[in-house]
């Protein structure tokens, strides 16, 4: 189990732990947000120009941020027909297959989206609201969370074939909580 | 034909086990590539996807189910019904659904409906000698009605994907929602009218009542608060979610019912739910924005509308691909799958995109409760530590009164239509 990768993989976990971490408390501050802009509205009759912009961008940054973790995780949502339980290399082999879609959408997500924060930079853009923000800083979020998600999986390809533990997929739709 | 190659790529890739997120993504950008139009709308795609206001309610009523279910308000909740309509016959049944009903107005998902009254009411019903598969099966259809009576996640979904009116949606979900809280409830008092074992409870004083209303109290205010706030124009769903979420903070710190641990933990759930819901609303739009360019929904709807001539016949068709899809595909999937491809052919259909959406999240809730890929049929089994053939027995009689209502909404459009268009 022990080797040169490890130590490297180790970091790549607990950096998307924090990421995750961090994720959940946005969504949490979002909700006090929210809860301000009501009050500040209905109560002082003074609506605030920032909230309604500032969460979207915390929720465009939550969720990106926290999709490493999730897949570290196996927390995404799969169709369970095919079993893998008892069937190691069966497992390996559609964990591959997953991995490898991930890792190809990944890496145009954050290629492409880097051209679009360049170029936001370049041009100076700003959103079109009361706050006029700079784009680049919600736009970042797709290159920086989708690499850390390329990142990721790689580390899950080095652990899937060296036979490190992998949590199990939980059932379909674990996640999902509809 | 590119659709019969587009559906066996869908359905290839999730065979393959590769998450619906990146199944719908990753054909997504494929059929953008093959089709020669640029991969720049890939990270366009993810970014609007999530730059809504709108799905902020999303993480907001999924935070508040959470806070609620580990500040123990379910116990609460259950006790104050129960005082009431437990000595009725099947009394405890009755209860059950009665606090399912409460909980799915404060909470947008079928989960933390189950999950919250399960945990208080397997227990008690089990040890009063109600039958076990009727108890888990009554637990996991109450525990749908969470996703019918608003707020509702996927109605919040399926508003986002048609640019429908949320609040229509939601008044449009009460009344078959407390139309199914009624047959469960029938249906309860007649099974236990047939079930020798069971034993009734006895009747609470007027004190015990009194002890147990005024603990539920705060649940129950915050469900008029959420609904209420919508209903009255106060705030918008998201607004009500972020509300009812602070509010519900306040009620469990103010009860003694949560610590640090308990606060983490409920964060990190809502966390882990939106991630898992909003990457397969991120994939759901790419795909929906490829299929649109290849213009597979106007190809659809065409083909309906000169195959198919009757909406009937077009509702009966969709309602029988969605009851077999919902055996194998998770609910959420189904609605972020089918709600873009079928929404085109509405207008030809001249039907109600409000009522389909309910119509939708009946048959959803079909699909919670139907094997082999059946969340709800899970979270019971899991809160109960059951088999999950137990918990099957015991829904099928939910299954049918669920499709009699999908049926029924057919031929009674005004069950879904009459609170938001004719009150």
């Amino acid at each position: 189990m022990e080797g040169r990768g490890v130590p490297m993989i180790r970091l790549v976990d607990r950096i998307s732990a924090w990421m995750a971490g961090l994720a959940a408390w946005m969504f949490f501050a979002i909700g006090l947000m929210v809860t301000w802009e009501v009050v500040t509205r209905k109560v002082f009759n003074d609506p605030t120009i920032w909230v309604d912009e500032v969460a979207r961008f915390f929720q465009v940054w939550a969720v990106y941020l926290a999709a490493a973790h999730i897949l570290k995780r196996r927390d995404m949502i799969v169709v369970e027909i095919v079993p893998v339980d008892g069937h190691p290399l069966r497992r390996k082999i559609l964990d591959s297959i997953t991995l490898a879609v991930i890792g190809v959408f990944s890496s145009v997500a954050t290629w492409y989206g880097l051209q679009i924060v360049v170029e936001s930079v370049r041009m100076g853009r700003h959103t079109s609201t009361m706050l006029a923000a700079p784009k680049w800083m919600t736009e970042s979020a797709i290159p920086i969370g989708f690499g850390l998600l390329l990142i990721q999986v790689l580390a899950e390809f080095v652990k899937l074939w060296r036979g490190d533990a992998i949590p199990a997929q939980g059932h379909a739709g674990d996640g999902g909580e509809s | 034909m590119t659709t019969i190659y587009i559906l066996a790529a869908l359905f290839g890739l999730l065979l393959l086990r590769v998450p619906v997120a990146f199944t719908l993504g990753g054909l997504g950008l494929a059929m953008l590539w093959l089709g020669g139009f640029s991969p720049i709308m890939v990270p366009q795609a993810l970014f609007s996807s999530m730059d809504s206001f709108i799905l902020l309610a999303v993480p907001m009523f999924l935070l508040m189910s959470n806070i609620l279910l580990r500040g123990g308000i379910g116990a609460d909740l259950f006790a104050a019904v129960q005082s009431w309509v437990g000595h009725w016959p099947g009394g405890l049944g009755v209860a059950t659904i009665i606090s399912c009903a409460i909980f799915a107005a404060i909470s947008g998902s079928s989960v933390a409906t189950a999950a919250t009254i399960g945990t208080v009411a397997i227990s008690e019903m089990t040890k009063r000698g109600y039958d076990r598969p009727f108890v888990l099966g009554l637990l996991a259809a109450g525990g749908t009605l969470g996703i019918l009576i608003p707020p509702s996640i996927p109605l919040i979904l399926y508003g986002v994907i048609t640019e429908e009116s949320i609040v229509q949606l939601f008044l449009a979900g009460i009344g078959p929602g407390l139309f199914l809280a009624g047959l469960f409830i029938v249906y309860s008092m007649l099974h236990s009218r047939f079930s020798p074992g069971y034993q009734p409870v006895p009747k609470a004083s007027w004190a015990e009542r009194r002890t147990a209303s005024l603990k539920a109290l705060p649940t129950v205010l915050l469900a008029a608060i959420v609904i209420g706030g919508i209903y009255a124009g106060w705030f918008t769903p998201s607004e009500s979610a972020g509300i009812g979420f602070f509010v519900s903070l306040i009620i469990v710190f103010a009860m003694g019912r949560m610590d640090w641990r308990k606060l983490r933990e409920a964060v990190d759930a809502s966390m882990k739910t939106t991630v898992t819901i909003f990457l397969i609303v991120a994939g759901a739009k790419l795909f929906g924005k490829a299929i649109t360019l290849y213009r597979i929904p106007q190809e659809i709807s065409m083909w309906i509308a000169g195959n198919i001539s009757e909406p009937a016949l077009f509702v009966l068709l969709v309602g029988g691909v969605l009851l077999v899809m919902g055996f194998v595909l998770e609910s959420l999937s189904m609605l972020l799958i089918m709600a873009p491809v079928l929404y085109p052919s509405l207008e030809t259909m001249m039907i109600d995109p409000i009522w389909f959406g309910i119509f939708f999240v009946v048959l959803i809730e079909t699909a919670l409760i139907t094997p082999p890929v059946g969340l709800n049929l899970f979270v019971i089994q899991a809160v109960a530590r059951s088999s999950l053939l137990e918990v099957v027995r015991g829904a099928w009689p939910f299954v049918l009164m669920l499709l009699s209502t999908a049926a029924l909404l057919w031929f009674w459009k005004d069950l879904a239509l009459f609170i938001p268009f004719r009150l």
